[in-house]
C-alpha cells in the first residue's frame, strides 16, 4: 500500500503557508439574541427550504401529531423502535409512509435539524420514509452552524445528520422538484414548554 | 484556434441554448450574492476558511495520520492510493471481496478523475450513479459539464427522450416533476438492491476520523444506509483539522454553490452500521506533488462549490464540456495544467482575467493570478500553441525596437484603411473572428503628442 510514499511526498512538498499546527485565530461565534428571535428565523429558514412547521404547546404535541398525521410511525416509542430493528428487512422500511423522529436541536440560520444514531433504530428511516416528521423543542434552536458544532459530539455517535427540508433536486433545467430520493415532505413539530419566552 | 476555443465555438453554435446556459448560471450567481449578503460576517468566514485550509495543507501529513488513526478506532478500514490505477484496483478488490455486482455511487468528482466507472465496466461491473444529474449523463454516456450541476448542458426534452428510452417514460414527456418521479422509482430499486454504496467526501475531520458528505437529493444516504458496505473516496486535500471547523465550511459551501443556506443533508459518517463495513480510500493522484508548487499550491484549498464557474463569463458562454478536463471552469483551468495527463495548456488562456472567480471563492484562492502565472510558465515551457508563440515573439521584437514599432504602427493604420476585407479578416486573424477592427486614427499618438505637448502652457 502507498501510505508511506504518499506521506513522504507530502513531507517533501509541504507548502509554505506560514502556519503552525493549531487553530487559526477564531472570530467569536455570533450568538443568537433570544429564543424567540432564534425560533422565528428557524421557522422562516425551514419554510424557505420547502419544510412545514407545526407550533404547539408541549402538552398537546402528541395528540396533535397523531391527529394531524394518522398512521404515523412514532420512533420515539420503544415498541416501534423494537419492531424496526436490525433484523427487519429493508422492504418493510420502504413501506413507511410517515415517520416521527426526535430532532435534538435546530439551526436558526438555515432551518436544519440535527439527528443522530440515538434518535433512530436504523439510519435509513429519515431517508426512506415518504414523509418525515421531526419533533424539536422550541427552546432547542441555536443561531448558526458554528454554534451547532459546539453542541455536537461526533466521537460519541456512529452517524449524525443535519436535515434542512425535504429531499430536492434541480438537475432538470434547474426546475426545483421535491422528493428526489429522500422524503418528499418534511414537517418539524415544535412544542413549547410553558416557560418558553414568548 | 485552441481546443477550448473550437469546442466553445461549437457550444455557441446553438445560440438559444448558449443564452439559456449563460442566463441560468447567472441566476445561480445572483442567488449566491443574496445569500452571501445575508450573512454579516461573510468576509470573515471566507478568511477563516482560507486560513483553516492553509493550516491543514501545511500540516497535511500530521492530520492525515491523525485522521487515519481516529477512523480506524471508529471501526473503519483506511486504504491509501498513490494514483488513479491503484485507486481503481483498491475499489475492484473491495467489490470482489464482498462478492457482488450491485454497486451504487453518489457524486464524486474524484472517481470521475480516476475513470473508475469505465475501469469497472471493463471488469463487468456497472456502477449506478444515483445523483439525478449524474444518472442522466450516465444514461447518455456523457461527462458532467459542471461539478455541482452535472447536466446543466441538457434541455428537459432531451432528458425526456433519454428517460423514454431507458426508463419507459411516456414519449415526448418532459415535465421535470414527472421525470424526477420516474428516476426516484428506478433508483429506489437500485438502492434497495445495492450491496455496496460509494460516496465522495466533502470534508474529512482529522480530530474525529469522520467524513462529511453534503447532498440535496439524499442519494448519498439512501445508498450508504441501505447497503451493508460503504466506501468513501477522498483526495488528500479534503482534510479539515477539527470538528468545529465544519461550522465555518458548512456556512459557506451551499450558500456559495447554489445560493441555499445549507444543503438539505449534511451527513457525518463515523462508524459502520451494525454488521456493516466502512472503507475510506485516501487518494493522492498528483496532489502531493502539486503541494510543492509555491505559486499553485493554494488551488488545493478548493471545496468544490462551483461558484467560480457560475460567475465566469467564459464558462457561462462556452459550457463545461469545452474545457476537456474533469473539473471545468476557472478552478479546473488552474488544476489541469498541473494534474491532467495532457496538461491542457490552452485552459489558462480561456479566461478574461477579470478576477470574478477569485472574488467569489469561499476559500480565497487567487484563481485569476494563478491563471496569469500559468500562461507565463506554459509559454516558457513551449507548451502553448505555435501560432500564439510566434505572434508573441514577433510582438516582442517589434515592441523592443523604436524604428520597427513606428513602422508597424504606420503600416497597420494604412492596412486597415486600404486592404480588402477578406485579407484583413483572413483565418490567421483569430482576433477578428467575431470582432471588428477599429477605424485607425490618421496619425500615431506619438506624432499627436509631439504637436500638442506644449499646448495650454
Amino acid at each position: 500500500m502507498s501510505k508511506q510514499s504518499i506521506l513522504e511526498s507530502i513531507r517533501q512538498n509541504k507548502p509554505d503557508f506560514q502556519r503552525e499546527t493549531g487553530k487559526p485565530e477564531q472570530k467569536p461565534v455570533p450568538v443568537s439574541k433570544s429564543q424567540t428571535t432564534a425560533l422565528k428565523s428557524f421557522i422562516s429558514a425551514l419554510e424557505a427550504t420547502g419544510g412545514e412547521v407545526v407550533e404547539c404547546s408541549a402538552a398537546e404535541a402528541d395528540s396533535l401529531i397523531s391527529e394531524k398525521f394518522p398512521g404515523i410511525l412514532d420512533f420515539t416509542r420503544p415498541e416501534i423502535r423494537e419492531k424496526y430493528g436490525e433484523e427487519t428487512p429493508l422492504s418493510e422500511f420502504d413501506k413507511i409512509e410517515t415517520a416521527l423522529l426526535n430532532g435534538a436541536f435546530g439551526v436558526a440560520e438555515n432551518g436544519a435539524v440535527w439527528i443522530e444514531d440515538r434518535d433512530m433504530p436504523r439510519r435509513i428511516i429519515p431517508f426512506i420514509a415518504q414523509h418525515l416528521v421531526l419533533k424539536t423543542e422550541a427552546s432547542q434552536i441555536v443561531g448558526t452552524m458554528q454554534e451547532a458544532y459546539r453542541r455536537i459530539n461526533l466521537s460519541g455517535t456512529g452517524y449524525g445528520v443535519f436535515i434542512a427540508g425535504p429531499s430536492k433536486t434541480a438537475d432538470i433545467e434547474q426546475s426545483l422538484v421535491y422528493g428526489a430520493h429522500g422524503a418528499v415532505r418534511l414537517t418539524v413539530v415544535i412544542p413549547k414548554m410553558p416557560d418558553f419566552e414568548a | 484556434m485552441t481546443s477550448h476555443a473550437i469546442k466553445a465555438a461549437k457550444f455557441l453554435g446553438n445560440e438559444a441554448r448558449a443564452d439559456w446556459h449563460d442566463e441560468t448560471l447567472w441566476i445561480v450567481r445572483q442567488k449566491r450574492d443574496r445569500m452571501a449578503a445575508s450573512v454579516p460576517e461573510w468576509e470573515s468566514l471566507r478568511e477563516q476558511a482560507s486560513q483553516i485550509k492553509e493550516e491543514a495543507l501545511a500540516n497535511l501529513d500530521v492530520y492525515l495520520e491523525q485522521f487515519e488513526s481516529e477512523a480506524v478506532k471508529n471501526g473503519a478500514t483506511v486504504l491509501w492510493a498513490a494514483d488513479a490505477d491503484e485507486f481503481n484496483r483498491i475499489i475492484l478488490n473491495i467489490i470482489q471481496k464482498h462478492k457482488t455486482k450491485n454497486v451504487v455511487k453518489s457524486k464524486s468528482m474524484l472517481t470521475e478523475e480516476c475513470g473508475l466507472n469505465h475501469f469497472l465496466l471493463e471488469k463487468g461491473i456497472e456502477v449506478v450513479d444515483t445523483d439525478l444529474g449524474e444518472r442522466i449523463i450516465q444514461f447518455r454516456h456523457e461527462a458532467p459539464s459542471h461539478i455541482v450541476l452535472p447536466a446543466i448542458h441538457l434541455k428537459k426534452e432531451e432528458i425526456g427522450e433519454t428517460f423514454h428510452e431507458k426508463l419507459g417514460t411516456e414519449k415526448g414527456a418532459s415535465d421535470p416533476t414527472y421525470l424526477t418521479r420516474a428516476a426516484r422509482k428506478h433508483l429506489r430499486e437500485k438502492f434497495l438492491a445495492a450491496e455496496i454504496a460509494m460516496t465522495g467526501v466533502n470534508f474529512a475531520v482529522a480530530e474525529t476520523g469522520s467524513v462529511v458528505v453534503c447532498t440535496n437529493e439524499g442519494n448519498a444516504d439512501m445508498g450508504v444506509q441501505a447497503a451493508p458496505v460503504q466506501i468513501h473516496c477522498m483526495g488528500i486535500e479534503k482534510i479539515v483539522p477539527r470538528q468545529e471547523d465544519l461550522g465555518v465550511f458548512t456556512r459557506l459551501l451551499a450558500r456559495n454553490a447554489t445560493g441555499q443556506p445549507v444543503t438539505t443533508y449534511t451527513s457525518h459518517y463515523m462508524r459502520p452500521k451494525p454488521g456493516g463495513a466502512m472503507y475510506i480510500v485516501i487518494v493522492d493522484n498528483g496532489r502531493s506533488k502539486h503541494l510543492g508548487k509555491p505559486k499553485y499550491a493554494a488551488a488545493l484549498k478548493c471545496i468544490r462549490c462551483g461558484g467560480c464557474m457560475n460567475t465566469c463569463p467564459v464558462f457561462r458562454r462556452s459550457g463545461g464540456h469545452s474545457y476537456g478536463y474533469v473539473i471545468p471552469g476557472p478552478i479546473g483551468s488552474i488544476l489541469a495544467p498541473e494534474r491532467s495527463k495532457s496538461g491542457c495548456p490552452d485552459l489558462p488562456f480561456a479566461s478574461t482575467l477579470c478576477g470574478s472567480c477569485s472574488n467569489v471563492c469561499p476559500v480565497k484562492i487567487d484563481i485569476h493570478e494563478q491563471l496569469y502565472c500559468w500562461r507565463q510558465d506554459l509559454t516558457e515551457q513551449g507548451k502553448t500553441a505555435l501560432s500564439k508563440r510566434l505572434v508573441m515573439q514577433a510582438a516582442g521584437v517589434v515592441l523592443a525596437s523604436n524604428g520597427l514599432y513606428n513602422f508597424a504602427g504606420a503600416a497597420g493604420r494604412w492596412a486597415v484603411g486600404h486592404l480588402p476585407r477578406n485579407l484583413l479578416y483572413m483565418p490567421l486573424n483569430v482576433w477578428g473572428k467575431g470582432r471588428e477592427l477599429p477605424i485607425p486614427p490618421k496619425e500615431s499618438f506619438k506624432k499627436w503628442y509631439g504637436k500638442n505637448k506644449n499646448h495650454g502652457k
